[in-house]
């Protein structure tokens, strides 16, 4: 979908992976309902309930969004995967993902997708270390670590390898997979990308840090772990 | 004569991996890079155990088939490691191709089911990629 006309009547799909969001989910869902309201877009809310123990099912459907329930918690790469394949099941043109926990303004959002309109991009990731501001220097470390491990396995350049808010075109949808489930498959996708051929391009956003979110996030522990997939999925490839 | 033993063992696993490889990717069971890869690492196998000791007598200026130092325990050994790299890639490629059916089909019943209809599914979702 390269150099597509910006459209009114383009589906978009806004896919919000979720696993124990009830606090929060109906917040961030009417939100982004709200600005796709505004901004005069015809588009859904997609939440992808990775096998949630609370109640974020419930609240997602109870915000107007289309809930899909994972049978089994089964990570954030494959409710991502779950997300993107609906979108592209049922034909949606653009899709964008962005986190539950609140830490992506709906706006950012919204500028992503005016941004994938108008230019010849495929993927598009919104980057919170272009401007860094707010963030901890933990996690300015930890994501900056995994950009700069992202580039040593992958070659692929990346300010922020690990931000949620990504914007897909059509034919994104249609060709991308990974193989990864947990966190490391934001790094992996953006190598799949690469290995496909597809324009990446970032864009500058904000992270919204509250204390839900920060006690949610990632930590940088959890980084090591993503390292370790990361390499094992490098190695293992060099075999494939 | 002990260096003849060791290749003519060893020689059936790395045809049959080789086998097995190309049947895949003729049935397009897997990609062209998987393909490559595979070929790459089996005929690197073969040409080192094939090309190792003549290369380590022509050094050492003895005959190049000349394998006085090969013992039935080396000879045991090298066949037992070139046999389990043969079963621990098999394993590992059936383990990733399971692995990803099962995802996939935990992806398609989670839709399926949450949206109360049957989705359209790629005739390759559950190809390998």
């Amino acid at each position: 979908m390269c150099g597509m006309s910006v459209s009114k009547n383009q589906r978009i799909a806004v896919v919000i992976p979720a696993y124990n969001e009830a606090k929060v989910i109906g917040d961030v869902i009417k939100d982004i309902r709200k600005e796709i309201k505004n901004a005069n877009l015809n588009g859904d809310v997609v939440v992808i309930n990775d096998g949630s123990k609370d109640n974020t099912s419930q609240e997602a459907r109870n915000a107007g969004a289309i809930v899909i329930d994972h049978i089994l918690n089964s990570g954030a790469g494959s409710a991502t995967a779950t997300g993107l394949s609906y979108a592209n099941q049922n034909g949606y043109d653009i899709a964008a993902t962005m986190d539950a926990d609140g830490q992506h303004a709906s706006v950012d959002v919204i500028k992503g997708i005016r941004k994938l309109q108008k230019g010849d991009v495929d993927l598009l990731i919104g980057s919170r270390l272009i401007d860094a501001r707010g963030m901890s220097r933990v996690k300015r470390l930890g994501n900056n670590g995994l950009s700069f491990i992202t580039y040593v396995l992958f070659g692929v350049r990346s300010t922020d390898s690990q931000s949620g808010l990504r914007i897909f075109s059509r034919r994104t949808l249609e060709s991308l997979r990974w193989k990864t489930s947990g966190f490391e498959f934001c790094s992996e996708m953006i190598w799949r990308a690469k290995q496909l051929g597809l324009t990446i391009d970032e864009y500058p956003i904000k992270a919204i840090y509250t204390d839900y979110s920060r006690s949610k996030g990632q930590n940088n522990w959890n980084a090591v772990n993503i390292l370790k997939s990361l390499i094992k999925r490098r190695l293992v490839e060099l075999f494939e | 004569m002990r260096y003849i033993v060791l290749v003519l063992l060893n020689l059936p696993i790395i045809l049959l991996a080789l086998v097995n490889i190309i049947t895949q990717y003729k049935m397009r069971r897997v990609s062209k890079a998987r393909f490559r890869h595979q070929i790459i690492l089996w005929v690197v196998i073969l040409v080192v155990l094939i090309s190792s000791f003549p290369v380590y007598n022509a050094i050492n200026n003895r005959p190049p088939l000349d394998s006085a130092e090969l013992s039935a325990f080396d000879i045991v050994e090298i066949v037992s490691i070139v046999f389990l790299i043969y079963v621990v890639n098999n394993q590992r490629q059936q383990l990733e191709r399971t692995e990803r059916l099962v995802r996939d089909l935990h992806q398609e019943i989670s839709i399926r089911l949450s949206t109360g209809r049957s989705s359209v599914v790629s005739e390759d979702k559950f190809e390998e990629k």
